[in-house]
């Protein structure tokens, strides 16, 4: 395997109830790129993308991150390995404040233990204070000034996205999923996702993209087309525009 | 540790499976049809019990007509529990645990009024059949026993042509898989709720009357009977009628082997270590089928 | 408010009867296993009925350690947190990966199997006949034979208790546990490790249930399985729904209730287990935040009424 290869999806194979869902599918995501996965309803993109992030374990293949094969690792191991991924519906957690959302976003980065949490030690406290200023600080960046204290269930859908984002990046990941991650959103903040997508990739995340909104998947290097459950084209986003089995998977024959 | 002494206590098991298939059979007829998870069961069964030992024994009426009664009065309860516990739950927006919550707090109210109404003793009541036995390979059956085993597939038949063949057993169906889409094609879903708990009460009824003559009625079989008879039900796949008595025969013939090679003190831990192993390593019971997500 | 209630606590042994301190050294105690139960349900939540059983290893334990092998409360206090910890963390692995009503059910079928073997076991338990003559504590001489003297005991017991769970409560974990509660799946994908959370609070709840059935023993210095059964998990289920699983001071509007009914109701009979059974249910419909719940919104209602009056 390359040495700038991030991820490689190797040979996934799933099926439920006897239906083939994906047919060994192969992809590579490269380190430091935007990598697309695009098909039509019903091609397997959700089962695909649940495989790579660990909420389900294929039939057949691997999944090999960092030179390592993890496709039967747990969602939170898989998450201290540097993989974070969002959800079609922003899973912000509702009954926690803007900024409570955000703390829980730097778990990663702390380390105090349980016990010293129930006693109250200093070191304990010390941390908390710390992830509530890396908080604060992420409240700026992510532009969700004075939203403080709102809480997260009253957020409009695009400010819950910004929230998931913003949260899920706290903790700097190498891999960065996201699932339909302009879904329920107008155009002005589809355009702000695909900046500030831009900006997290310049920083060095990876990122690994599903979705239907095809101005937003301009932003990725290389695109993916998967197709009842086999992946048909793969190349840059313009070559598979252009590309007549793709247009004929979303065209209907 | 003769032949007939193990023939006689895979018999005693095999009708302690079927009392436990019964049970499990009504909580899954009501999961089935409205995703509760019925803690009440069990004593749904306990009232029948009562019911029966009142008419048959205290009051004196001949036999079918107390079964009967234990039945109707298992459906009562059912129908008492669906609108004045999960009704009002539901419409304050309970979720899983609330439900649990409410039908726990009903199975402990139940086993409270039974102490409270009818003391700590334990009542004997007359069986079909009397008192007498048959002869299986030397070891002894009572009669009474052979009509339960028999009942039981009875039900169990019933139920399923129930489902699949009436229009109001489809309805339920239709009302517990997409209550939103019953609804627009006209499917009364609240009553189709509550007719499922009218359903499970009258088979609780049933598993009470056939149950009681040979355990006998007191005050504590209530809550016992419905983690067994969830043993049950989860083994046989939860909101599968036909599994939760093949889950049950399972169970009693553990229990019964739990007795014979162990002792008879410790038949319910073996019992509950079962239930909870099972839980674990099967969750999905035997009769389960993977779905996927969609998308 | 806070300081007031404290000095009210600190006051009223001296004015109070016997019989009324005597049910405050109970809601202390049920306090104490009930903040255990009540932090699982409104952090994490898990329905657990299986309390009673660790009430009960932390009694027998400091029944049998104390009379049987005639060593001091404080060790026998310690053993019993030991085993009560020990039990929780081999039960909780495999058990908490369970959720929903399996949890719940799991939890009660395991209070079936304590019950049973606290029968069973009577060369440790006495069985039905029970442990008598059990040490009371006694610090530097001075022996907590009465329910005055060992009003204070519990009541400091349940300030300390109650603290580490508030601390517990504004932590890291804290706010792990609230994020777990409110969508899992999110809080796995930031590495959040959801089983072994819910086996730490639970070996917690396990330690303090314990504690509790430690103090209990040394109070009324004699144990029998009766205490330890299926109606004692409802109680301390009910502590937490009654007394409103989302808050800490709640608890204890839970254990009063729980140890007041009966005592009230003693006249009508053994009519308590009805009324506990029949407050679960309502409770559970019509007030479904507790009562520590309901009185945090009025105070909540009565700030902002009156700031806005204050703004007119």
């Amino acid at each position: 395997m390359s040495e700038n290869v991030l991820m490689r999806v190797d040979g996934i194979s799933k099926s439920f109830f006897g239906l083939s869902v994906l047919r060994c599918v192969t992809l590579d995501i490269a380190q430091g790129t935007i990598t697309g996965l695009i098909g039509p309803n019903g091609a397997g993109k959700s089962t695909l993308f649940n495989i790579v992030s660990g909420f389900l374990t294929p039939d057949a293949g691997d999944v090999i991150y960092k030179g390592k094969s993890i496709a039967r690792t747990s969602v939170t191991a898989r998450s201290r390995l540097g993989i974070m991924r969002t959800f079609q519906t922003p899973q912000i957690f509702d009954h926690m404040t803007v900024r409570e959302n955000l703390v829980v976003g730097c778990h990663k980065l702390s380390r105090s233990g349980f016990l010293s949490n129930v006693l109250g030690l200093r070191s304990s406290r010390r941390e908390l204070a710390k992830m509530n200023m890396i908080a604060a600080g992420a409240l700026n960046r992510f532009d969700l000034k004075g939203m403080a204290d709102v809480r997260a269930g009253d957020l409009t859908t695009g400010q819950q996205r910004l929230l998931e984002l913003a949260r899920g990046t706290l903790a700097t990941p190498d891999l960065l999923c996201l699932d339909e991650p302009s879904s329920g959103l107008n155009a002005d903040e589809s355009r702000q996702l695909r900046l500030m997508l831009e900006h997290l990739n310049r920083e060095g995340t990876t990122i690994f993209l599903v979705s239907h909104d095809m101005d937003l998947m301009e932003v990725a290097s290389t695109v993916n087309v998967l197709c009842f459950g086999e992946i048909i084209a793969q190349g840059n986003f313009s070559s598979v525009k252009v590309n007549p089995l793709v247009r004929e998977a979303y065209l209907g024959a | 540790m003769t032949a007939t002494l193990f023939i006689q206590s895979l018999l005693a098991g095999i009708t302690n499976g079927f009392v436990y298939g019964l049970i499990g059979l009504g909580i899954s007829v009501i999961y089935r049809g409205t995703r509760v998870v019925n803690a009440m069961q069990g004593d749904f069964s306990l009232v029948a019990g009562i019911v029966l030992y009142l008419c048959s024994e205290h009051l004196g009426y001949p036999i079918l007509p107390s079964f009967l009664a234990g039945v109707l009065a298992g459906a009562v309860v059912g129908w008492t529990v669906e609108i004045f516990f999960v009704r009002p739950t539901r419409r304050r927006g309970g979720n899983e645990e609330s439900f649990l919550l409410v039908t726990l707090g009903g199975a402990f109210a139940a086993s409270a009024a039974a102490l409270l109404f009818f003391g700590r003793d334990s009542r004997p009541i007359r069986g079909l059949g009397g008192d007498n036995l048959l002869d299986v390979f030397d070891a002894t059956i009572r009669v009474h026993a052979v009509w339960l085993i028999a009942l039981s597939i009875a039900v169990v038949v019933a139920l399923r042509l129930f489902y699949t063949r009436a229009t109001i057993g489809k309805a339920i169906m239709a009302a517990s898989i997409d209550p939103d889409g019953a609804t627009i094609i006209g499917i009364n879903v609240p009553m189709m709720r509550t007719l499922t708990f009218v359903l499970g009460g009258a088979v609780g009824g049933i598993a009470g009357v056939l149950i009681s003559p040979l355990i006998t009625v007191n005050y504590e079989m209530g809550l016992l009977l419905t983690l067994k008879g969830f043993t049950a039900a989860i083994i046989g796949t939860l909101g599968n009628p036909f599994g939760a008595v093949a889950g049950g025969l399972m169970l009693g013939i553990v229990e019964a082997l739990a007795i014979v090679f162990v002792s008879s003190g410790y038949k319910d831990v073996i019992s509950m270590t079962f239930l909870i192993l099972i839980m674990i390593a099967v969750p999905n019971g035997i009769f389960a089928r993977r779905g996927r997500a969609g998308g | 408010m806070a300081a007031a209630g404290v000095l009210a606590l600190a006051v009223i042994p001296l004015l109070a009867s016997r019989e009324v301190v005597d049910l405050l050294v109970f809601t202390a105690l049920y306090s104490i296993a009930g903040i255990g139960v009540t932090f699982l349900l409104g952090q994490c939540g898990i329905i657990s009925l299986a309390e009673n059983v660790f009430y009960g290893i932390g009694a027998y334990a400091t029944a049998y350690v104390t009379t049987a092998l005639g060593w001091h409360w404080l060790v026998a206090l310690v053993i019993g947190m030991a085993i009560g910890g020990a039990v929780a963390t081999i039960l909780a692995w495999p058990v908490l990966r369970l959720s929903g009503h399996f949890l719940a059910l799991a939890t009660l079928a395991l209070a079936t199997i304590g019950h049973v073997l606290f029968l069973e076991w009577d060369w440790i338990t006495g069985g039905t006949l029970g442990i008598g003559g059990v040490a009371q504590i006694s610090f530097f001489g001075c022996v907590l034979n009465t329910p005055q003297r060992f009003y204070y005991l519990a009541w400091i017991v349940v300030g300390i208790v109650f603290w580490l769970y508030s601390n517990l409560l504004d932590s890291r974990a804290g706010c792990a546990m609230r994020a777990m509660r409110d969508r899992p799946d999110a809080a796995m994908v930031l590495g959040i490790d959801i089983h072994q959370l819910k086996v730490k609070v639970f070996v917690l709840s396990a330690m303090v249930g314990s504690l509790a059935g430690s103090l209990f023993a040394s109070y009324v210095t004699f144990v029998s399985v009766d205490s330890f059964g299926i109606e004692r998990a409802v109680s301390f289920l009910l502590i937490a729904v009654v007394g409103g699983a989302q808050t800490i001071i709640g608890t204890i509007f839970g254990a009063a209730f729980v140890t007041l009914a009966p005592n009230l109701l003693s006249r009508l009979g053994d009519v308590h287990p009805l009324l506990f059974a029949l407050a679960l249910v309502l409770t559970v419909i019509f007030l479904p935040q507790g009562i520590g719940g309901f009185l945090q919104q009025q105070i909540r209602r009565l700030f902002e009424l009156s700031r806005l009056g204050g703004d007119a």
